[in-house]
């Protein structure tokens, strides 16, 4: 804050209406990609459950309507959150060599958010594209595009990031919003581990099962 | 033998035209219980009577000798060198107007702050000096005095990845002096009005949630818990100024 400059009497009534979408799409979305990640799994027990559990999602017309909803979603949160990315260079040499300065975890852990949001942002978006625009989803389908090579390599950069970008943003709605006091961040930091890490390997063991699953 | 310890300091003097910023080697013997403060002593009185730090109470009260230690903002008589390696970078803090090497003016950005923040107690009562005190729920009052702590130090927002980035982010210490009346019974302010001072992305909402303010806070003062109860509290706000129209 600079002493020439004040900040306080303006009105930001929609700056608080925006940091509650902010965080509500966030929200939502860490549930869609758990829910998600969790539902693709399935093909680990065995292609037909995740057949069946694709079958039942398109029946009922969710991945019809569900799939364009959540991409409305995702675009939102994206605008929302870019609000506090630096777009200018000098923005983000400051932040960077401040986080170089600090070796401040936090710190480190919303740079990761801000690049993970930017890769996240295009490869998402081309995963959407494709899974939506060739229904039905089989189990059989993403094993052939998985087998192809290119999409195995696809999604061992986005599985990861998407994993990291959803834990950080958990852990961040917690000590933001005060759901999580400062007794507790450090114990809920761990958990959040636990949670990134189980799903980081559950993505690796679905996307193993659809590289060796053979395709008829 | 003592360790000897290698000091980088940051040498500018923005009043002298010929000087340019730069860093400059100290050596020191460490002796026992040595505190940053004593070691700077030290090199000004002996390798260098030109280095400019601010001190003041020398037990972490006044706030003055906040600087950024091996990266990270502290106050120099709060660091005993045993804690740090033997070799030691120091900074003055970022965000504040150089004085000159480690001295920093954060005493015009507190000041400011307290304007824009209206920090003092707004009542409609007229202060009677001969009548006695009104009481003050025991439990209140020490949740006041733990925000009062804060000693001024400016380490919090220099920590702010936030403040470093905008520089018209209102910081830490002025979100927990909000905190500080909000709380306080005696102040008649509505939460409208303190919405009016904070609520907006130069206030509550443009936090990030880095945390560095609570994690470098000499005094450890709550500040995660004041800028969570503070968003909570502005954001019901909010809706209530959109909603009620």
């Amino acid at each position: 804050m600079s002493i020439s400059y004040v900040p306080v009497g303006k009105s930001g009534k929609w700056d608080g209406a925006m940091d509650w979408l902010q965080m509500l799409s966030g929200f939502s979305l860490i549930l869609f990609v758990w829910c998600h990640a969790i539902l693709e799994s399935s093909v680990v027990i065995s292609p037909d459950v995740m057949d069946a559990i694709g079958h039942f999602l398109e029946s009922t017309g969710m991945v019809q309507v569900g799939g364009p909803l959540i991409f409305l979603v995702f675009l939102s949160h994206f605008v929302l959150g870019a609000r506090k990315i630096p777009f200018r260079f000098d923005g983000q040499k400051t932040i960077w060599q401040h986080a170089k300065m600090l070796h401040h975890l936090d710190t480190w852990m919303w740079i990761v958010q801000i690049v993970s949001a930017m890769i996240i942002l295009i490869m998402a978006s081309i995963h959407m594209w494709v899974a939506l625009s060739d229904l039905p989803i089989t189990a059989a389908k993403s094993a052939a595009r998985i087998q192809g090579g290119y999409w195995a390599v696809f999604f061992l950069i986005l599985i990861p990031l998407v994993h990291l970008h959803v834990g950080i943003g958990f852990y961040r709605i917690g000590v933001k919003w005060g759901f999580v006091k400062d007794c507790n961040r450090a114990k809920f930091k761990k958990v959040v581990d636990v949670i990134v890490t189980a799903f980081v390997v559950l993505g690796l063991i679905t996307l193993a099962r659809y590289y060796f699953m053979s395709v008829n | 033998m003592s360790r000897l310890l290698k000091f980088n300091i940051f040498r500018y003097n923005p009043a002298d035209e010929v000087s340019e910023p730069h860093m400059e080697e100290f050596v020191l013997e460490e002796t026992d219980s040595m505190t940053l403060f004593i070691a700077l002593n030290r090199i000004r009185e002996e390798q260098d009577p030109s280095l400019q730090f601010d001190f003041c109470c020398r037990a972490g009260i006044c706030g003055s000798c906040g600087m950024v230690i091996n990266g990270r903002p502290g106050l120099a008589c709060h660091t005993k060198t045993k804690d740090l390696s033997g070799e030691i970078t120091l900074l003055p803090l970022p965000v504040y107007k150089l004085v000159g090497d480690l001295s920093v003016d954060t005493g015009s950005w507190f000041r400011e702050m307290y304007t824009k923040t209206e920090s003092w107690i707004h009542t409609t009562k007229t202060f009677d000096p001969t009548a006695i005190e009104e009481r003050m729920d025991n439990k209140q009052a020490v949740d006041i005095y733990e925000l009062e702590r804060c000693v001024e130090c400016g380490c919090c927002v220099a920590a702010c990845g936030t403040a470093r980035m905008r520089e018209d982010f209102i910081g830490a210490a002025a979100l927990n002096r909000v905190a500080r009346f909000l709380i306080d019974p005696r102040d008649q302010r509505t939460e409208n009005d303190y919405y009016e001072i904070i609520g907006n992305d130069m206030g509550i909402f443009g936090c990030m949630g880095l945390l560095a303010c609570e994690d470098v806070c000499p005094k450890h003062l709550p500040l995660q818990n004041q800028l969570g109860f503070l968003r909570r509290k502005m954001g019901i706000t909010s809706l209530k100024k959109i909603f009620k129209k």
